[in-house]
């Protein structure tokens, strides 16, 4: 863990280049406010890694893990200093990707991808359409100018006390609590005990793997054995894994704990499946009414009425209708 | 250096220890605080709920972090209802920065403060 003196003075650092950093509109000590904010987020992290190497090696993680926050704490302080609503959007894209990083070290690959296209694909679209759509164009004189409201911050040294006493009291909390948190190793078994479920998964993995002299475990016409009950004849679980396999032949063969290849595990999608669609079926649906909500509020929001009165709705109505006399003349014509 | 698919494909079956998981928890938490920070000074309307949604990535790291702590996936596909709620509060509130602009003519949240009841 961070010691407080340590954590206390990298948090007072980091506020101080933030309340820097942020937009003001007299001359704003901007890339001085960043770098200070960086240099108190790389002592965090500094010290977190020194802290950690000192409970041996074990407990040390990943160098990506440093790269990508480190990436991920930048794009998020640019996105909240910069004056420009663009590149603060594009600044959070490079937030995601880098967080996606940080997924994809926590074996969390689905999620990783669907960050991707969600967010990057298509939230932040999204966003970047609106600030097309809803900015002032630049007046002749002043193309570079910035709205009012984009040049200065508001409250910054209350926000940025807030925000960091937050995060001081936010770290401490997290740190005497995860120190006392306990994983369950027999929790990994829950993910063979799902595998068992998919025979033919297990099929296709043992088909795709060798054994020691080079030869496929399973054939093009092995099937997994199936008892008088048809259920599959295996155990995945334990010391004394099994498979037992009915080659072309006719013959029984099993395969055992020491020769299963150690690619007979579940898969991050298939587990999040299981979890998705097996535990939280509920959830699930919810979540396609909350979206269906939100089309429907964005829609009748954003709608804009159109003041016309009788005349014009004829003009704009006999506009979309096709002349009788030429219709028929003007179809053909385009057919030959 | 090894590369991110292997560490991705082998980390699943042994626990994380506790310390490391305090990494991820310090990541997102500073994250969450400089999205409030966000939130609380800027005054254009889309880069406060850019901050919302930094807010919710920080939430999501938390998430991940734990569900790979406790072996399972529950963290995982409580990322997905994350998602689809930050998708949902972007649709509505990108309505509501269209409807202000087209009224006020401008992305000053202050813009509002006229509404009354």
């Amino acid at each position: 863990m961070l010691s407080p003196i340590l954590l206390y003075g990298a948090c007072a650092l980091g506020a101080v280049g933030v309340m820097l950093a942020l937009p003001r509109k007299t001359v704003s000590p901007f890339a001085i406010g960043v770098l200070v904010a960086a240099a108190a987020f790389g002592l965090a992290l500094v010290g977190l890694g020194v802290s950690a190497a000192q409970m041996g090696a074990g407990h040390l993680p990943n160098i990506h893990f440093y790269i990508f926050s480190g990436i991920a704490l930048f794009g998020a302080l640019r996105l909240i200093t910069h004056p420009r609503p663009v590149y603060a959007a594009l600044y959070f894209i490079l937030t995601i990707l880098s967080s996606c990083g940080l997924y994809l070290i926590l074996s969390a690959e689905f999620m990783a991808f669907a960050l991707v296209i969600v967010y990057a694909g298509a939230i932040l679209i999204t966003y970047l359409f609106v600030i097309m759509l809803a900015t002032e164009g630049p007046s002749a004189d002043a193309v570079e100018a910035l709205a009012d409201y984009d040049r200065a911050a508001r409250e910054p040294l209350l926000a940025t006390v807030c925000g960091f006493l937050l995060l001081a009291s936010l770290v401490t909390i997290l740190g005497s609590g995860s120190a006392s948190l306990k994983a369950d190793p027999k929790l990994a078994l829950d993910g063979q005990a799902k595998l068992m479920l998919m025979p033919t998964r297990v099929e296709t993995i043992l088909r795709n793997a060798r054994d020691g002299v080079g030869n496929p475990l399973m054939k093009s016409g092995d099937k997994i054995a199936r008892n008088a009950q048809g259920l599959p004849e295996m155990k995945l679980t334990g010391d004394d894994r099994f498979v037992k396999v009915a080659r072309a032949g006719g013959n029984v063969d099993t395969i055992a704990a020491t020769d299963l290849p150690a690619t007979l595990k579940l898969e991050n999608v298939e587990g999040v499946a299981f979890s998705l669609i097996g535990e939280h079926p509920g959830a699930i649906e919810i979540a396609g009414v909350i979206l269906l909500m939100a089309m429907l509020g964005a829609v009748v929001l954003a709608r804009k009425k159109v003041e016309m009165d009788d005349a014009a709705k004829k003009t704009a109505a006999g506009r979309n209708l096709v002349d009788p006399a030429l219709g028929p003349a003007s179809g053909s014509g385009g057919a030959a | 250096m090894t590369d991110l698919l292997t560490i991705a494909q082998a980390a699943m079956p042994a626990p994380m220890p506790g310390i490391t998981l305090y990494h991820y928890l310090v990541v997102s938490a500073i994250m969450f605080a400089l999205g409030l920070i966000g939130f609380l000074t800027r005054r254009n309307l889309i880069i406060m709920f850019l901050c919302t949604e930094l807010m919710f990535q920080a939430a999501g790291i938390a998430l991940i972090a734990f569900s790979r702590f406790h072996l399972n996936h529950t963290g995982e596909t409580f990322v997905i209802f994350v998602l689809t709620v930050a998708a949902a509060e972007a649709a509505m509130a990108l309505a509501l920065v269209v409807l202000l602009f087209r009224r006020k003519e401008t992305l000053d949240a202050s813009g509002w403060s006229e509404m009354q009841g």
